[in-house]
């Protein structure tokens, strides 16, 4: 009878947290199945009262007539251009420097790595004005070096790195330098082969986070034909708001966030693995 | 190693020109008028003037102030307590473990622009969903993002939606981490669920717990983008954060010794909270 009243709580006790954890789900979610929803809408379908879930029609339209206000497909190239440099380059200068702080002695080494510490946690306000200041004097207002350049040197990349590179055992290295290797030639093969996975890693957090990023975009590109998707989300923002085009406003939304959606959704293991191991260890 | 030289060169370099040498700089033009058409060399000195300014006359950067730690405190302590509460669901035996996380996990690779879009369709006076919602079950229509009283409140359940994933897959390894054993141990000793959470997880959990609680915070004191794509500190400053105001001082007024004053008083700020955090989550483990 105990055993069997236990059993009832236990049972129950799953039940809720099934239901809190699938409630959890739901609100999670609803924003993004309503933003797909509405962007098949007609602006008066996305505003009537009480609220229509499913378009009558699906307006497949309102894709052909975002693209004529908006460029989509120019955004998307100057995102994946911008991304892409801005993940090459800060693979590369991370990994050759943590290589350098982990695995050679010089003098001034532990200086430059507290320095490199130091300038870690800064947070992004505080350098935004001289940052500006330069972007501008060398000319790169609108244009990509002046969104990547900036963004290519990361402080967090180096400690990743040198962490990383610390563990790979010193005869390695010993051994490729008896066969005649030289010191570029051991970083290319030696190195940059084995430090994949950590390279991974801070290359997809590093990609997400400059496909998202707005501020410093918003600062430095004006020009229609060099925008990034947030920022050409936030002209046909703008341009919504006034037109009452709400349906191209939300065909726009769903264009800009699903690519990531999906990007997520197969490598989703990989994300998840790389903020608890990246997360804790920072 | 003259190769080590080399191999370093560029990246510190570039960490000189665009990190190191800018907070300097940032402090030093805090202490001029500047509007970035002079050179920087011609700018008038003006002592601590801007600073006192900011916290004597600029009633907009005051309230800055205070709703960023209203956002601050309200946003960090929901993602505290949610996220260890579903990671605390998600770490007991659950199907379906990979698809929760998932969902959960959406808004955190999501551009906080595209959010605060949908967001702002969702909280809309008169036809958003919430409302909607809201009526259906008896209640009435809220102005919400068009509510001074309202709107800040409205920004910080968006940036818990946002943030929440991330915080619950951290909370789920750091609960990972805990030896069963010791859980074992206690229930043999006729420990119940409570006693068990108030001794065993909630100590072992503090590091996940500071380390949430300062990057949640340091994150918040910054917040910007949902902001900028919702109310643009509206209505009457109720959403002002001091990112904004800093971002509206420098770059539409370009008033730059003003703007790196703010940006000086905020990463003082910051360190400040931060100190404290630690010393207070630290002492609280020697227990």
């Amino acid at each position: 009878m105990a055993r069997n009243e236990y059993r009832i709580g236990a049972l129950s006790l799953n039940v809720a947290r099934y239901v809190i954890v699938i409630f959890g789900a739901i609100v999670m979610v609803v924003p993004f199945l309503w933003m797909i929803n509405s962007s098949l809408m007609t602006t008066s379908e996305i505003t009537r009262q009480p609220p229509v879930w499913f378009p009558a029609t699906p307006q497949f339209s309102n894709f052909t007539g975002l693209l004529e206000v908006v460029p989509m497909h120019r955004l998307y190239l100057n995102s994946i251009i911008v991304a892409a440099a801005t993940v090459l380059g800060v693979l590369f200068t991370s990994s050759i420097a943590g290589f350098a702080f982990a695995k050679y002695q010089f003098p001034g080494r532990d200086l430059l790595f507290y320095m490199i510490l130091a300038t870690m946690m800064v947070p992004f306000f505080i350098t935004l004005i001289p940052v500006f200041y330069i972007v501008r004097q060398l000319g790169w207002i609108n244009t990509f070096q002046g969104l990547v350049v900036p963004g290519i040197f990361s402080a967090y990349g180096i400690f990743l790195m040198r962490q990383f590179i610390s563990t790979l055992p010193d005869e390695l290295l010993d051994a490729a330098r008896i066969d005649g290797a030289s010191e570029p030639l051991i970083y290319a093969r030696i190195i940059v082969p084995l430090v994949k996975p950590a390279l991974a890693t801070l290359g997809t957090f590093t990609f997400i986070g400059v496909w998202n990023a707005f501020l410093w975009p918003l600062l430095v590109i004006s020009d229609r034909d060099l925008m990034t998707v947030p920022l050409g989300l936030n002209s046909l923002r703008l341009y919504a708001a006034e037109a009452r085009n709400l349906h191209l406003l939300m065909a726009g939304t769903a264009l800009s966030v699903v690519p990531t959606l999906v990007i997520f959704i197969f490598l989703q293991r990989y994300f998840i693995r790389g903020i608890a191991l990246t997360g804790l260890k920072g | 190693m003259i190769w080590a030289y080399i191999f370093i060169s560029l990246p510190v370099a570039g960490l000189l020109v665009f990190s190191l040498g800018p907070i300097l700089f940032t402090g030093w033009v805090s202490l001029h008028e500047w509007n970035m058409l002079t050179p920087p060399s011609e700018m008038p000195w003006v002592g601590l003037s801007n600073y006192v300014y900011l916290l004597t006359q600029d009633t907009i950067f005051q309230r800055a102030l205070v709703n960023t730690f209203i956002f601050v405190i309200g946003g960090v302590g929901s993602n505290v307590i949610l996220g260890l509460a579903f990671a605390l669901l998600l770490n007991s035996r659950l199907r379906g473990q990979t698809l929760w996380r998932v969902l959960y996990f959406l808004p955190v690779i999501t551009a906080p622009l595209a959010l605060g879009v949908i967001f702002g369709f969702l909280f809309n006076r008169n036809y958003g969903l919430v409302n909607s919602l809201l009526i259906a079950l008896g209640g009435t229509r809220q102005p919400f993002l068009a509510s001074p009283d309202q709107a800040l409140y409205v920004i910080i359940i968006m940036a818990v939606y946002q943030y929440l994933g991330y915080y619950i897959v951290i909370f789920v390894a750091g609960l990972q981490g805990i030896p069963q054993d010791y859980y074992d141990a206690a229930s043999v000793d006729g420990a119940n669920v409570w006693q068990r959470f108030r001794h065993i997880t909630l100590p072992l959990l503090r590091p996940v717990m500071l380390f949430v609680i300062v990057t949640n915070t340091i994150g918040a004191l910054q917040v910007f983008d949902l902001v900028f794509a919702t109310t643009n500190g509206g209505p009457a400053n109720s959403t002002m954060t001091v990112v904004l105001h800093m971002y509206n001082t420098a770059f539409k007024f370009q008033r730059m010794g003003r703007a790196s004053a703010m940006a000086f008083i905020l990463l003082a700020i910051i360190l400040a909270i931060t100190i404290v955090q630690l010393r207070l989550l630290r002492d609280r483990t020697q227990e």
